[in-house]
């Protein structure tokens, strides 16, 4: 039995799955196959060794459909867990272009993870990005379908730049195995940034922030596992130890929490959270070491819990409430106080307090950039640290279940979610206190103690520091009030500068055409008139007119015909 | 908000056992505990030894002091920003997710007391 899984490449478990999905009737068996799906990928992947073990031919091209390696294998396990925790969370769904979506999107994921070469990377890349933007859609509203084609365009387009860069890097190297590039070329330039919009590197972000919020309430918890991830396993088999992805890293680790403080949609702040987080484990991958990849894959696997749990809380508010925004909420620990709890489990996992999975992950990436002594990298690290404390840490759970009364008095989130978040919140607890489980799967072997006096009183006195300044500012009244509003960020751009720029230059164009046009049909109109004035039938001249002027006229049209054709 | 408290025997008994935090007092009892933790922390400072990467870590409450200063940094630049960047909800179009309601059919309204 064991030996026939094998045969099946882990990603096409997938997408099987999800086309059986469309002829079982909604209910149990949806649901079983909903949450069996990832586990027997994962006792695949779990029994499979490393190595290569399906290879197919395409036009010509040799593709690697199943390369696991030890950083594949940690990627697509976290992968398998998201995906039957996010499928746990939507139990209560019937809606079967969600549920086929989520598993295809996983299996797109999964697929690209262990894609051998650039080819079979790209279709899993695109199949990513089209099974993904179904969750957004979900939402059937038009703000939700809008939203959704901005992240289709952007994330097709990410596709498209990958797939060019491929067949420039094929062009010159005659390769299309995915391994370590070097940056220089056209070609990896291109690779790179097709990695880097999906990353959500700075200026490349605002997809994120814009969709994430726009999802569904379940499908916003499968969305922030896969892609953004995916792009950090890809930056750390193509590019670990390209430099600028450490500066790149550190923009990302900042900007975002600025944004966040003041972000009054929930789901938007954790996406910006989201984005901070992806900053510390592009720093690993810029830094290349053993230590900082293994920093960056660790750090992806907590980090999917931690944020799948955040969202899930969230995601509970908002199924028992409608709405995500701070500025509404308030007060819900009284009526919600499992909830309440599993999202302050999730921030504290995120904040990295000492016993949480956060703590054990973040300082492998921070000792790393210690170790190569990057100072000031180092100290942007730490700030962005205490950053996460402040919107991920306090903002999230304080002002949805504390703060002030919102006067909802919400049920409890449903058993199943109660059930997916309580899971989530154990590991999350589990892989801090024993990280040497997860230390066990990473790709280089582990020498790190995290729990060292100095780790620990280190990080409490940064946390601890932080939160007294929150409690005096809050406490002053200084802190930014949460208020109905959007910020601007990136998406300006594309949303208002480039339309209100082409409405501008297609308004302008309009009117000059049309005075041109008027000029030259007046100046035409009053030719032909005065022509027709001198020499028409009317006109004195027509008096004299030879009667076979008609023939002397075709005679010499025909004449010059001749002459035309003689010569050419 | 008489209302409220008429219902706090409803609420489920780990939403009572929370509920202290909202008596009387008891944000400032929390922000003493804060204090405290703050300070014991600090102290920890002198129970062991050292082997810092950055000269700048060998400083008694380097982190305690980074902490406070960058986290009231951040709140004060954001709060800046925001006078930058704050627009209306329905700035980009009338018709975005920020104005529009989650459909009703896809969630579960359901009150506590009901």
């Amino acid at each position: 039995m064991l030996d026939l899984l094998h045969q099946i490449p882990t990603a096409f478990l997938f997408f099987s799955s999800a086309f059986i999905l469309l002829f079982l009737p909604q209910g149990l068996a949806r649901n079983f196959v909903l949450l069996g799906t990832p586990i027997i990928a994962a006792i695949q992947i779990w029994t499979l060794g490393m190595g290569d073990f399906s290879q197919i031919s395409f036009f010509g091209f040799e593709l690697e459909l199943m390369r696991l390696d030890s950083l594949s294998r940690i990627f697509v396990l976290i992968f398998c867990l998201a995906a039957f925790l996010g499928n746990l969370f939507a139990w209560h769904l019937r809606d079967t272009i969600q549920q086929v979506s989520a598993l295809a999107y996983a299996g797109s994921a999964i697929g690209a993870a262990l894609s051998g070469d650039m080819i079979a990377l790209f279709f899993y890349w695109e199949g990513t990005a089209i099974a993904s933007v179904f969750l957004i859609w979900a939402r059937r509203t038009e703000g939700s379908y809008w939203t959704g084609m901005r992240y289709l365009i952007i994330q097709i387009m990410s596709g498209v730049i990958l797939i060019t860069g491929v067949a420039l890097y094929y062009y010159d190297t005659g390769s299309i195995t995915f391994e370590l590039m070097e940056l220089g070329s056209i070609a990896t330039w291109l690779i790179f940034i097709s990695f880097g919009m999906k990353c959500a590197f700075p200026l490349l972000h605002n997809w994120l922030q814009d969709s994430y919020p726009a999802a569904t309430i379940t499908g916003t918890v499968i969305l922030s596992a896969f892609t953004t991830k995916l792009a950090v396993y890809a930056l750390a088999r193509g590019f670990a130890g390209t430099e600028i992805l450490i500066y790149i890293g550190t923009v990302m680790a900042l900007f975002p929490i600025f944004f966040a403080e003041i972000e009054n949609d929930l789901r938007r702040v954790l996406a910006y959270s989201l984005n901070n987080q992806l900053g510390f484990m592009v720093v690993g991958v810029g830094i290349g070491t053993e230590l900082a990849l293994n920093g960056t894959a660790s750090h992806a696997f907590a980090h999917i819990l931690y944020k799948a749990l955040l969202f899930m809380s969230v995601g509970a508010v908002m199924y028992r409430t409608g709405t995500s925004k701070a500025s509404e909420l308030g007060g819900l620990y009284r009526t919600m106080p499992k909830t309440a709890i599993f999202c302050l489990i999730g921030a504290a996992s995120i904040s990295a307090f000492p016993l949480f999975s956060g703590f054990i992950t973040k300082s492998l990436t921070l000792s790393a950039v210690a170790h190569e002594h990057y100072t000031y990298i180092w100290l942007a690290l730490v700030f962005a640290s205490a950053g996460v404390l402040s919107h991920s840490g306090i903002k999230i759970p304080f002002f949805t279940f504390f703060a002030h009364d919102s006067g909802r008095r919400p049920k409890e989130a449903p058993l199943h979610m109660l059930l997916a978040m309580g899971i989530t919140a154990f590991l999350c607890i589990f892989i801090g206190i024993f990280p040497n489980y997860l230390y066990s799967i990473l790709p280089y072997d582990v020498n790190y103690k995290p729990y060292t006096m100095e780790h620990i009183a280190g990080q409490l006195q940064l946390l601890l520091f932080a939160l007294l300044a929150f409690a005096i500012i809050y406490r002053r009244g200084l802190h930014p009030p949460e208020i109905r509003a959007v910020n601007l960020d990136t998406d300006i751009i594309y949303r208002k500068l480039i339309p209100s720029i082409v409405l501008y230059v297609s308004f302008v164009l309009t009117a000059c055409f049309k005075l041109i046009n008027i000029f030259l049909v007046s100046i035409f109109e009053s030719l032909l008139s005065r022509f027709h004035h001198s020499h028409g039938p009317d006109s004195p001249r027509a008096a004299s007119w030879p009667a076979g002027a008609m023939v002397i006229s075709i005679a010499s049209l025909l004449g010059l015909a001749l002459f035309v054709i003689f010569f050419s | 908000m008489k209302k409220f408290k008429d219902e706090t025997k409803n609420y489920p008994l780990l939403g009572r056992w929370i509920s202290w935090v909202d008596k009387p007092g008891s944000s400032q009892k929390i922000f003493y505990i804060l204090i405290l933790l703050c300070i014991a922390c600090f102290g920890l400072e002198w129970t062991y030894e050292k082997h810092a990467y950055f000269a700048i870590e060998n400083y008694k409450g380097f982190y305690a002091l980074y902490g406070f200063i960058v986290f009231s940094g951040l709140i004060f630049v954001a709060t800046l920003l925001r006078k930058i960047v704050k627009v209306r909800e329905g700035f980009y179009e009338e018709k975005s997710i920020d104005t529009e309601k989650y459909p009703e059919d896809q969630i579960q309204r359901i009150d506590h007391n009901a």
